[in-house]
């Protein structure tokens, strides 16, 4: 009579669903496990030592950044030729500005 | 991730050494003057509980897989640096225990990601996580009570998984769990008292009334 029988205890029943949980798990991992390991580090090897720190990259990245701004044609950083119409802020030592005087 | 040199968190002197470490410390001398034959050793030896422990953490076989050959990868990598201050099997649950919950860290936003997007009407469904695989053949009111003991261990707090995992899923001692942990025995105790009784306060009302 399955419905006479007493339930066990909460610690019982603890203890069961933890044995329960403990046993579905798979034992091992599928076979060949070693040989996936080594192609990955096969695979990893080359690609670690290729890479270059990231710090190292900055001084690179800076100094193209420069050059693009250098050849980017906006003029600012080239001083332009004297042009004959420009506006002369200051006149004070000249001969104009002694006229004034 | 956690980084070397290990500190010592337990274990005895070196002139105790059990037959275990012994074998251990000399598998690592090995490894460390390069030798192939030693580095499969340490695979095989060491490969299920590893794939278990990680497989409890993230209940997916192939991610369980991933992380597990990550661990070996990386001891075969950095164990030029190891000291040998802690135990090897100690170096490597935490190796496998930090991998394991920061590849489910990615996954959750990942899913985070995919769930937003979704609402964006992009489609992402392959980001979704599978739905964790119950055995066919169990029994109805077994097969809920662990899908609700998994989903609650799921849901606890990184430390205490982690340590729970380890005491039932491995049978770790709280010293092993406390070094592993980087922590101390009380530590681990309250760890496991605290994940116990959430776990047992959330199941105790579905086990009275299944």
């Amino acid at each position: 009579m399955p419905n006479s029988l007493p339930r066990p205890n909460p610690d019982e029943e603890w203890e069961s669903l933890l044995r329960h949980w403990q046993a579905r798990q798979p034992t091992q991992p599928r076979p060949f496990f070693y040989s996936r390991v080594r192609a990955r580090l096969t695979g990893e090897g080359p690609t670690a030592h290729q890479a270059l720190p990231t710090w190292l990259r900055w001084p690179g990245y800076a100094a193209m950044l420069g050059i693009i701004l250098l050849l980017s044609g906006d003029g600012a950083v080239l001083p332009s030729t004297n042009p004959t119409n420009e506006v002369k802020p200051y006149l004070g030592d000249q001969p104009a500005a002694r006229a004034l005087r | 991730m956690y980084t070397l040199p290990l500190s010592l968190v337990h274990g005895s002197p070196p002139a105790a050494q059990s037959p275990a470490a012994a074998a251990d410390a000399e598998l690592v001398a090995q490894l460390q003057q390069g030798s192939e034959a030693a580095f499969r050793t340490l695979v095989e030896r060491y490969q299920n509980r590893i794939y278990r422990t990680v497989l409890a953490l993230l209940r997916s076989p192939e991610e369980a897989e991933d992380v597990a050959q990550e661990v070996f990868v990386e001891v075969y990598q950095t164990v030029g640096r190891f000291r040998g201050e802690a135990a090897l099997s100690t170096w490597l649950y935490r190796l496998a225990t930090s991998r394991a919950l920061k590849n489910r860290r990615r996954a959750r936003a990942q899913k985070r990601f995919a769930y937003f997007t979704s609402l964006l009407g992009f489609d992402n469904q392959v980001l979704y996580e599978p739905v964790d695989q119950v055995h066919p053949q169990a029994r109805l009111e077994e097969q809920q009570q662990l899908t609700r003991l998994l989903a609650l261990i799921d849901r606890l707090p990184d430390q205490q998984q982690v340590a729970f995992t380890l005491r039932h899923e491995q049978e770790l001692s709280y010293e092993e769990i406390a070094a592993v942990l980087k922590t101390t025995v009380p530590a681990v105790e309250s760890l496991l008292f605290r994940a116990r009784k959430t776990l047992r306060h959330h199941l105790t009302p579905a086990l009275r009334h299944a």
